[in-house]
C-alpha cells in the first residue's frame, strides 16, 4: 500500500495540452475517484499513473518513488479496463494467475493466490472458462481478480462498470466498496457516473478540460459546490441554477423577473447573479404564505420513493424533489419554500456549468 | 409453456411460405450465375486431371470417353530420367524454409510497426516501400539476384532460392499480419505490460495465440505462392535445385510435349496445397478475439 503524489503533471500532445498542472495527493487505503465530463483528461491521467502515457511535465510518486520513468510493471500497479482486456485464449485461472507466471512464481503458490481471490470475487465455478464463455459480469470480476492477485500497492480502474448494464452495474458497485473495505489498497478510480463517484470515493476529483476543479468527500463537493459547473455535475436531479437579480441594499435576496424573491445564504453583489439550489432544498405547500414563492407546474414525474417535479418560474425552470406523493397536475400552481441555508451564490455565472 | 410454443411456431411458420415466385426466380438466376462461376474454376482443373488419366493418343485425338491409366504417373514418378521426386522434395524445402522465415519477420515487423509506437513516418514509408516492391514483376529482380548469387556463390544453391522467395513473399505477409495484428486490442497489450510482461513475453503470450489464425492463412499463402513461383526459380536454378513447376516445365521440349506426364505433374502439385487448405481451414476461422473486450 502506499501514497500517490502528484506534483503539476502535465501532458501535452503536440501543441494541445490535455492534463494541465494537475496537483494531488492521495493517502495510503484512500479511495479516490477521478469525474468529470468526456474529454477533460481524467482517463488519461489515470493512464499517465499507470504508465501507459508518458508525463510531459511535473512529478509522480507512488509510495515516495519518483515513478516518472518507471515501467508499468514495477510501479505497483494493478489496472481494470474499461473494455476489461482479458487475454482470450486464457482461462479465467490463467488470466488472473499471468502476472505471477511472468514474475516466476511456483505453480502452488500461484494456485494458492488464485484460489483466494476467486473466493473474495466468488469466481470459483468460472476458473477453467474462457473469456468469451463468461457473461459481462464475470468477465469484470476476473479483470477485478487479475488485479487483486498482484497484490498491487494502487489499484486503477478506468471506467470498469460502464459496459454492464444498469442492474449489475449497481450490483457491482457494491462489491467494489466492500471490496475495497476488505482490501484497504489505495484506489484511483475513473468515471463519468457521479451516482459511482458519489456513492464509491472518499473524495472526489472533479476535473475539466484537464484541469482540477474541486477536491473533497462526496458531500462535501454535493453541500459546497467551488463552482456552478461542481454544482450541476454532482447530484441528480442536477442542481437547479437560477438567474436573479440582486438589487442594491438587500444583498441577501435575488428576484426572479416576476419580483418575488430567494433568501441567500450569503451576501451577494448587486447586478445579475448564478443562485444554485438543490432540486430537494425546497418544501412545497398549496397555499400562499410569507417567504414562499409561487411557481407553476410543468411536469410531474412520480418515482415511487419520490416526486420530481418541473416547474416553471419567471420565465426559469426549477426542479423540486420531495419524498411526499403529490396530487398536483400540470397548470396547477404550487408554492415553494427555499431553504435559504442551501442557496449558494456563483460568482463566475452559469455559462461554465456542465 | 404450450401456449409459448404455439404461438412461436405461428410466428415462424408462414415465414416459410412467404417467398414470392420472384424471390424465387432471383434465387434460382443466382444460383444459375454461382454454377457458372464455379465451372469456369473447376473445369480446367478436370480437364488436367483427366488429361493426366489418358494416354497421349487419347488425349491428341481429344477422345472424351477413354479407358484411365496410370502410364503418365509412373513415368513421372518411377522413370529413371524424370526428376520429379527431386523437385517435389525442393519445392516442399524451399516453400516451408521460406515461409517460415516469411511467417517470423512478418509477424515481428508487423507487431513492432503496429504496436510499438514509432512515429508515423517510419510506419507509412516502410509499408508504402514494401507495397512498390510487390508491385515490381519479380522477373525484373531476377537478373540482378542471379549476378548477386553468382558472385557469392549462392547462385543455384537452396539459400539463394529461400532468400529470393522470402524477399518476394514479404511484403505481402507483412500486409497481411499487419491487418491481425492490429486487430488485437492495445488493452490487452497494456494489460500485459501492466502485468509484468516485457516485449518479447507480449509478443509470445499475448500477441502470438491471437494472432495464430491469422499466421495459418498468411503461412498458406505464402507457401502456395513459393510453390507456384517459375521465372525467379528460373532464373536462380538448375537441375539439382529445380522445383515443381520448373519440372512441370521441362515436359515442354523442343521436339516433343509429353503432354500425359505434363498433366500427371500437374495433378501431383495440387496436392500439397489441397491437403493444406483442407487441414487448416479451421484455423482460417475468425472470432477467436471474441470475449477479449468488451
Amino acid at each position: 500500500m502506499a501514497h500517490v503524489r502528484l506534483n503539476g503533471l502535465s501532458k501535452s500532445y503536440g501543441k494541445v495540452d490535455v492534463i494541465k498542472d494537475v496537483s494531488l495527493d492521495i493517502e495510503d487505503g484512500e479511495f479516490v475517484v477521478l469525474i468529470g465530463p468526456s474529454g477533460c483528461g481524467k482517463s488519461t491521467l489515470l493512464r499517465m499513473i499507470a504508465g501507459l502515457e508518458s508525463i510531459s511535465a511535473g512529478t509522480l510518486e507512488i509510495g515516495g518513488a519518483a515513478m516518472n520513468d518507471v515501467p508499468p510493471r514495477d510501479r505497483g500497479i494493478s489496472m481494470v479496463f474499461q473494455s476489461y482486456a482479458l487475454y482470450p485464449h486464457m482461462s479465467s485461472a490463467d488470466n488472473m494467475s499471468f502476472s505471477l507466471r511472468l514474475a516466476g512464481e511456483e505453480e502452488a503458490q500461484r494456485r494458492s493466490k488464485v484460489d483466494r481471490a476467486a473466493d473474495i470475487l466468488g469466481l470459483g465455478p468460472y476458473l477453467d472458462r474462457l473469456p468469451r464463455q463468461l457473461s459481462g459480469g464475470q468477465r469484470q470480476r476476473v479483470a477485478m481478480g487479475r488485479a487483486i492477485v498482484r497484490k498491487p500497492e494502487v489499484f486503477l480502474f478506468d471506467e470498469p462498470l460502464s459496459n454492464l448494464d444498469a442492474k449489475l452495474r449497481v450490483k457491482m458497485r457494491a462489491e467494489l466498496k466492500e471490496l475495497h473495505q476488505k482490501l484497504r489498497t489505495t484506489t484511483i478510480y475513473v468515471t463519468h457516473d457521479q451516482v459511482e463517484a458519489m456513492t464509491l470515493a472518499d473524495r472526489i476529483v472533479v476535473l475539466r478540460d484537464g484541469e482540477i476543479e474541486q477536491i473533497g468527500t462526496p458531500l462535501e463537493l454535493y453541500d459546497n459546490p467551488a463552482n456552478a459547473f461542481v454544482g450541476a455535475f454532482l447530484g441528480s436531479p442536477t442542481m437547479n441554477l437560477l438567474e436573479l437579480e440582486v438589487g442594491a441594499g438587500e444583498a441577501t435576496l435575488a428576484r426572479f423577473a416576476d419580483g418575488e424573491a430567494l433568501r441567500l445564504a450569503t451576501p451577494a453583489a448587486p447586478g445579475r447573479t448564478t443562485v444554485g439550489i438543490r432540486p430537494e432544498a425546497f418544501t412545497i405547500a398549496s397555499e400562499a404564505a410569507a417567504g414562499r414563492i409561487s411557481a407553476e407546474v410543468v411536469v410531474v414525474e412520480p418515482t415511487g420513493a419520490a416526486t420530481e417535479l418541473l416547474v416553471r418560474k419567471g420565465g426559469q425552470a426549477i426542479t423540486v424533489l420531495t419524498p411526499e406523493r403529490l396530487a398536483v397536475r400540470p397548470g396547477d400552481t404550487v408554492w415553494l419554500t427555499p431553504d435559504a441555508q442551501r442557496t449558494r451564490v456563483f460568482a463566475g455565472g452559469a455559462a461554465d456549468a456542465a | 409453456m404450450t401456449h409459448a410454443t404455439d404461438t412461436h411456431t405461428a410466428l415462424t411458420a408462414p415465414r416459410r411460405r412467404r417467398f414470392t415466385a420472384s424471390e424465387r426466380q432471383v434465387s434460382v438466376i443466382r444460383h444459375l450465375v454461382l454454377m457458372s462461376f464455379a465451372l469456369v474454376v473447376l473445369f480446367p482443373f478436370f480437364w488436367i486431371v483427366s488429361a493426366a488419366f489418358k494416354t497421349q493418343i487419347d488425349l491428341l485425338m481429344g477422345k472424351v470417353l477413354f479407358t484411365p491409366n496410370l502410364d503418365g504417373f509412373l513415368d513421372v514418378i518411377f522413370d529413371k530420367t524424370s526428376d520429379f521426386a527431386r523437385n517435389f522434395a525442393n519445392s516442399m524445402v524451399i516453400g516451408l524454409i521460406s515461409t517460415f522465415l516469411v511467417l517470423v519477420i512478418a509477424t515481428l515487423a508487423a507487431f513492432s510497426l503496429y504496436r510499438l509506437q514509432w512515429p508515423a513516418w517510419v510506419l507509412h514509408s516502410l509499408l508504402g516501400w514494401s507495397v512498390i516492391f510487390h508491385m515490381v514483376p519479380p522477373i525484373t529482380l531476377a537478373g540482378a539476384w542471379f549476378t548477386m548469387f553468382r558472385s557469392v556463390g549462392l547462385d543455384n544453391s537452396y539459400t539463394g532460392i529461400i532468400l529470393a522467395h522470402t524477399t518476394l513473399h514479404l511484403p505481402m505477409a507483412l500486409w497481411m499480419m499487419g491487418v491481425f495484428v492490429r486487430d488485437v486490442p492495445k488493452e490487452l497489450v497494456e494489460a500485459a505490460q501492466i502485468d509484468g510482461a516485457k516485449v518479447p513475453q507480449i509478443l509470445w503470450h499475448v500477441v502470438l495465440p491471437i494472432v495464430r489464425p491469422g499466421l495459418a492463412a498468411t503461412g498458406i499463402l505464402t507457401f502456395i505462392f513459393s510453390w507456384n513461383e517459375f521465372p525467379v526459380v528460373l532464373v536462380l536454378s538448375q537441375r539439382q535445385t529445380a522445383t515443381v513447376p520448373l519440372g512441370i516445365g521441362k515436359y515442354a521440349q523442343e521436339n516433343t510435349i509429353a503432354f500425359t506426364e505434363m498433366a500427371a505433374a500437374s495433378t501431383l502439385s495440387i496436392l500439397p496445397a489441397f491437403l493444406l487448405l483442407l487441414f487448416a481451414q479451421r484455423f482460417i476461422v475468425r472470432g477467436l478475439t471474441s470475449g477479449a473486450v468488451k
